[in-house]
């Protein structure tokens, strides 16, 4: 799979010498094992590499599991920088022959993600007017466009009242190139485990949209 | 395989059955041949797998772009990673015991070895307790 090179300023301003563009061709062909290696060792540069692979899945998996509210877009942010900070500070105890580093990293992802929607849901009630009112309404235009979005802000409000896990399980499940096994692996259940958290939030969300008038 | 099963493995693994197991797959595709049930049942399911892939939320370029730069920022000032290994995990533990620094640890270390092996010295010979058993001067020997 190709992956697209992306480094921080910080990064780029050390990039400008050929010595330098070679180490970051080289950083671009390296395993995700070798960079979490390299990583242990103190590389910086070769955890941005990581980070410039993954970091999109990680926020999208967390964006999913906390919701699409302005609010809960800051909150994914939160939680995928908290993510790949533990992973660079736990780099030296990470063991490929175990895990591969997505699936650690995923598995650190949604804990994390897990964990603020339950104190979230804790705090206060996951689904009332006020929530609703932070979907935004659709988008003026053909009527069919409109009804497309109306179902989009349905389907949003519907996400949000289902657990935290089941949302996870959802996530993983609409992540393309993730197989059942690592899907099941980051969310650290059996395969079975997850197809039965899937079975209950599909019941969950068709009962959801088809009691909404 | 039954209408309901058909059911119950759509919401499990979803509508996409090229992803099934072969066995499983043959199955529904033989009952999708005779039951509009089960036709009626993976239509609804692969509208509501549509519906789901267009409403699942997705980072915008620039909330991509500001990760980054958190990550690298908090990364930049964050110590180095934590050594692995039970010797490591030990030395770091210890490190805050050490204020004056390791140099010292180990001397408090050494010293305190040294008085545990040599042990509490024996109380000095009074050099004077042997004239006390000799005889005094008019005493009758």
């Amino acid at each position: 799979m190709a992956h697209s090179l992306t480094l921080p300023s910080w990064c780029r301003a050390a990039a400008a010498t050929p010595a330098r563009t070679a180490r970051l061709m080289d950083l671009a062909g390296a395993t995700d094992a070798a960079l979490m290696q390299a990583a242990a060792a103190g590389d910086r540069t070769a955890f941005a590499e990581l980070v410039g692979r993954h970091g999109e899945r990680a926020l999208r998996l967390a964006l999913r599991v906390l919701g699409d509210s302005p609010g809960a877009r800051d909150e994914a942010e939160d939680v995928a920088q908290e993510a790949f900070l533990r992973a660079w500070q736990a780099a030296a105890g990470f063991d490929p022959e175990r895990a591969r580093f997505t699936t650690w990293l995923h598995r650190i992802v949604l804990n994390l993600a897990i964990d603020r929607a339950r104190r979230r849901a804790t705090a206060g009630p996951a689904l009332g007017p006020e929530v609703l009112a932070e979907w935004p309404d659709p988008a003026p235009g053909p009527e069919e466009q409109a009804a497309t979005a109306e179902r989009a802000a349905t389907l949003h409000a519907a996400l949000a009242t289902l657990p935290a896990k089941h949302r996870a399980a959802i996530a993983l499940a609409y992540e393309d190139g993730l197989s059942g096994a690592e899907a099941a692996a980051a969310l650290d259940v059996s395969e079975r485990a997850l197809e039965g958290l899937l079975r209950r939030a599909r019941q969950a969300l068709r009962a959801l949209l088809e009691g909404k008038p | 395989m039954t209408p309901e099963r058909f059911a119950e493995l759509l919401d499990r693994r979803g509508p996409a059955l090229a992803r099934w197991p072969a066995a499983d797959r043959a199955a529904a595709e033989a009952l999708l041949a005779g039951s509009p049930a089960a036709r009626a049942a993976l239509a609804e399911a692969r509208a509501l797998d549509a519906a789901l892939r267009g409403a699942l939320p997705r980072p915008d370029p620039a909330a991509l772009a500001r990760l980054q730069d958190r990550i690298a920022r908090s990364i930049a000032r964050a110590p180095l990673p934590a050594p692995s290994g039970l010797l490591a995990r030990l030395r770091a533990a210890l490190h805050p015991a050490a204020p004056a620094g390791w140099g010292a640890l180990v001397a408090v270390a050494t010293c305190a070895l040294w008085l545990g092996l040599a042990g509490v010295p024996r109380a000095a010979v009074d050099p004077l307790g042997p004239l006390l058993t000799l005889p005094l001067a008019g005493e009758s020997l």
